[in-house]
């Protein structure tokens, strides 16, 4: 060894000399002397020695790889060994196999070059089997380098202090406190490595063998020379057999090619975009619905479809478009029976049916919402209304009543309308309550709800047990129709939905229910005391038994607590408190109509039987506040005004009509124009000073600025009809009349001649002045 | 509702179209309903696709079509074509 570390040390020092040595060469060939094994040295001066030196080991060494522990020193004796860089592990057994092959190849490449290349190979799988400390593949990555021309120069002294790297790291088993201490890394940079070692075919002059690679190639050039002339060789050509061809058919699936084609709109990219999950689900039902013909038709549609479903749905159609040809009519049955009972169907059926009604009615329609009448061009209307329109400039135009529709259908015809209601949030939908109201024949009560845009047909109808008496819809919850009837029950129904017929909440149960017909009933919201904010809506009726009640819902349905009890008060004698009189008959006389105050919802009128009006609060249920009497026939109907506070209107069975202030105990005005008792009476929501009333024959429309003798407007009834209520609608100056027909008619008030304001000072200053004469 | 519909006094025809074109519930006689099926397909595909284009969210509910003679309104839907001719109102 000593003369190999000579060796290496003379190396190393001729090697530091060299300024253009590069680094790993440096190493390698320290690497390359110090073991017996051959190595490649990168200066190419020295090639032939080591080459020569790994000959030798060619001849003589094994494919195993000897393990030798070899040490590398330099001059001042310091262990300069470096750290071999491949740690062969037994996973890399096979990758040394691999290798070899890898080797054996670049062997074969170079196999026709002279046999220094083949002991270049040798170094290759020697350093492969290399598991000595000594990094073969340094050896080999050096070699490599050198070949390449990508090399860096690098200098040499900085390079050596890499190549003095620690031993290594001694395994030890790694233990809680070792992890914990802190521990130092030091990174440094690591060798290069060479990718790719492609023997060099020159040999160092220098090398052992250098002398019969020397030889060779002279003999080599010798017999180039020689080969022209001589009679030994001889040109040869050969020729390369090229084999016979021969055609092969195979046949595979014809390619079907199909064209597809489709217009990109933005509502398919969103479509398709947005709701896939909708498309599916719509997809899913309706497979799942529909028989067999339907899936097939379902795939034969447009974009809408998600491709998934669809796939899945077309293998199942495509058997099944054979049994659509055949059964062409069934399935034109099954899709008729799908459609007509899908949803959108009848959703599509409604629209239709507004839409045709709204043609029919356009005009109509268009007066009552106030809007200009559009005339068609070259309809026959067109004369009739041009003279219409000439009578009207001729003379000064006068209030009248337009009879624009009627609310009528064959459900409701030959029932008699009592009672009317709008609905608080859409002023479009009307309630209407029929009933036949002879005591002998009492037919079962029917609530129609008329919507304006189709006259024709309501778009509920509730069959009620008993005639119906009285409707209000609520303002909290706008659907819901509390309905009180013949029999004294209250039921409430809800409006919004089409399937449910029945009620929600009945009275029918409730043991302290009105026993006789319930006249009227109001939902009205009541201000809580203590919390002063909010505002609970409850359902007051009062009924012919003589008591008014406040319901609310508990557990089983609606209950009901008593306001007030309308106790008989005889004229002859005083009774106060009421105790029970001696009578035989009930000492509580028959409520008939009932109001709150518009502002103040605790206080409220009611009209008795007796002709008696009772002003009542809420808080007090023994004692009426004050009374009114001036009737002496029953009083059909109470209102206060909504415009002016202190003002309500009564009418009653004794033709007059009175309106009365509240702090007065006798009528500022009446009014009395026919002699048939007034059914209905209501203010007009707009002016103050026009209210409009229905008895039996006519309709009566008084404006008590124009006249307080007589009706401004007197419509007659149609002959054979009763006028039976009165509704002033909210918006617009439309009357609805209900009559014994069952016919709701809608009128429009034209010209009045009322002004812009509401009059409400008009109505204070004729009250004023009517007031001395009450004095 | 359809029976309704088709009583109503100014309703001359109505057609039930399924999604293949076909009519499958009218009152008009058949070559007719048929024409007006195949023409009014393609009449409210393209304007339906018309309201989508401006507003994806939007879709057609009633195309009018009023002519000279009468007034047809057409009520389009993925599965079926709802098809009314009505006579210009009095």
């Amino acid at each position: 060894m000593s003369d190999i570390a000579k060796e290496e040390r003379k190396k190393r020092r001729t090697l530091v000399l060299r300024p253009s040595s590069r680094t790993i060469n440096i190493s390698v060939s320290g690497i390359q002397s110090t073991r017996d094994t051959n190595g490649v040295i990168g200066c190419p001066s020295r090639k032939s020695f080591s080459l020569g030196g790994g000959s030798k080991v060619l001849e003589k060494s094994a494919l195993q790889t000897p393990r030798q522990v070899v040490r590398v020193f330099d001059e001042e004796d310091n262990d300069v060994t470096p750290q071999p860089l491949y740690q062969a592990d037994p996973a890399a057994a096979q990758s040394k196999a691999s290798r070899l092959f890898l080797d054996e190849i670049s062997a074969g490449s170079a196999s026709d070059q002279t046999t220094a290349t083949g002991s270049f190979t040798m170094p290759f799988s020697r350093s492969i089997f290399g598991s000595s400390r000594i990094s073969s593949q340094s050896t080999i990555e050096s070699v490599n380098e050198e070949i390449e021309d990508t090399f860096p120069k690098r200098d040499l002294p900085i390079n050596f202090p890499e190549v003095q790297r620690k031993r290594d790291i001694v395994k030890e088993h790694v233990t809680e406190d070792m992890l914990k201490e802190v521990t130092d890394i030091s990174i440094s940079e690591t060798d290069s490595i060479s990718l790719l070692d492609i023997p060099s075919t020159f040999v160092s002059v220098d090398a052992d063998d250098a002398e019969a690679t020397m030889e060779r190639n002279n003999q080599y050039a010798e017999l180039c020379r020689n080969r022209m002339g001589n009679d030994k060789y001889v040109d040869q050509s050969v020729q390369t057999l090229n084999g016979a061809a021969k055609n092969k058919q195979v046949q595979s699936d014809s390619i079907m090619m199909v064209d597809s084609a489709t217009t990109v709109t933005t509502w398919d990219m969103y479509d398709s975009l947005i709701s896939p999950e909708q498309c599916e689900e719509l997809c899913s039902q309706e497979l799942r619905r529909a028989d067999c013909p339907e899936v097939g038709v379902d795939t034969s549609r447009g974009a809408e479809r998600s491709v998934s479903v669809g796939s899945t749905a077309s293998s199942a159609a495509s058997s099944l478009k054979e049994v659509e040809a055949f059964g062409s009519g069934l399935n034109a049955e099954s899709d008729l029976q799908l459609i007509m009972l899908s949803e959108r169907f009848h959703h599509s059926l409604l629209v239709m049916e507004r839409s045709i009604l709204g043609n029919t009615f356009q005009p109509k329609l268009a007066a009552y919402r106030q809007l200009p009448v559009t005339h068609e061009p070259d309809s026959l209307v067109q004369p009739g209304m041009v003279e219409q329109r000439e009578e009207d400039t001729h003379s000064p135009p006068s209030p009248a009543v337009e009879r624009l529709w009627t609310f009528s259908c064959e459900l409701s015809r030959g029932r008699s309308v009592h009672t009317m209601a709008w609905n608080k949030k859409n002023p479009d939908l009307l309630a209407v309550g029929y009933g036949e109201f002879g005591f002998s024949n009492q037919k079962p009560g029917l609530v129609c709800c008329w919507s304006l845009k189709n006259p024709t047909w309501p778009e509920r109808a509730i069959q009620c047990d008993s005639a119906v008496t009285s409707l209000d819809f609520s303002s909290n919850n706008p659907s819901q129709l509390a309905v009180g009837m013949q029999d004294g029950s209250i039921a409430i129904y809800n409006v919004k939905n089409q399937e449910s017929e029945s009620c929600v909440l009945s009275s029918s149960e409730c043991p302290n229910r009105h026993l006789d017909p319930v006249w009227q009933l109001r939902w009205t919201q009541q201000e809580l005391s203590p919390t002063g904010e909010e505002e609970i809506e409850s359902l007051f009726s009062v009924a012919a038994d003589g008591r008014i009640s406040k319901w609310f819902i508990c557990r089983s349905g609606l209950d009901c607590i008593d306001l007030m009890k309308l106790k008989k008060i005889q004229t002859t004698k005083k009774k106060v408190g009421g105790t029970q009189t001696e009578s035989v008959l009930s000492a509580l006389t028959p409520g008939l109509c009932f109001d709150f105050h518009p502002t103040d919802s605790s206080v409220y009128l009611v009209g008795t039987w007796e002709g008696l009006v009772h002003k009542c609060s809420c808080s007090n249920n023994q004692q009426f506040l004050e009374t009114y009497r001036k009737h002496f026939c029953p009083v059909n109907c109470i209102t206060w005004s909504p415009l002016s506070p202190d003002v309500f209107l009564s009418c009653s069975s004794d033709w007059t009509i009175q309106l009365w202030k509240q702090d007065r105990h006798h009528p500022m005005l009446g009014f009395s124009s026919t002699q048939t008792a007034v059914c209905d009476i209501k203010w007009s929501p707009k002016w103050a000073t026009v209210f409009g009333a229905v008895n039996e024959g006519q309709l009566a429309i008084w404006d008590l600025n124009s006249s307080l003798l007589e009706p401004i407007i007197v419509q007659p009834a149609a002959a054979g009809v009763k006028m039976k209520s009165l509704l002033f609608a909210t918006q617009t100056d439309c009357v609805l009349v209900g009559d014994s027909d069952g016919q709701v008619a809608v009128y429009q008030l034209k010209n009045l001649s009322v002004g812009e304001s509401s009059q409400v000072d008009i109505l204070e200053g004729i009250i004023r002045s009517a007031a001395p004469k009450q004095l | 509702m359809l029976t309704r519909i088709e009583a109503h006094k100014s309703v001359i025809g109505t057609i039930v179209v399924n999604a293949d074109g076909i009519p499958i519930r009218t009152t008009l006689d058949n070559s007719t309903a048929n024409q007006y099926a195949g023409l009014f397909r393609q009449l409210t595909l393209m304007a339906r696709s018309t309201v989508r284009d401006i507003d994806p969210q939007n879709d057609l509910l009633v195309l009018r079509v009023r002519s000279k003679k009468h007034e047809i309104l057409v009520a389009p839907e993925n599965d079926f074509l709802l098809i009314v001719i009505q006579n210009e109102c009095e």
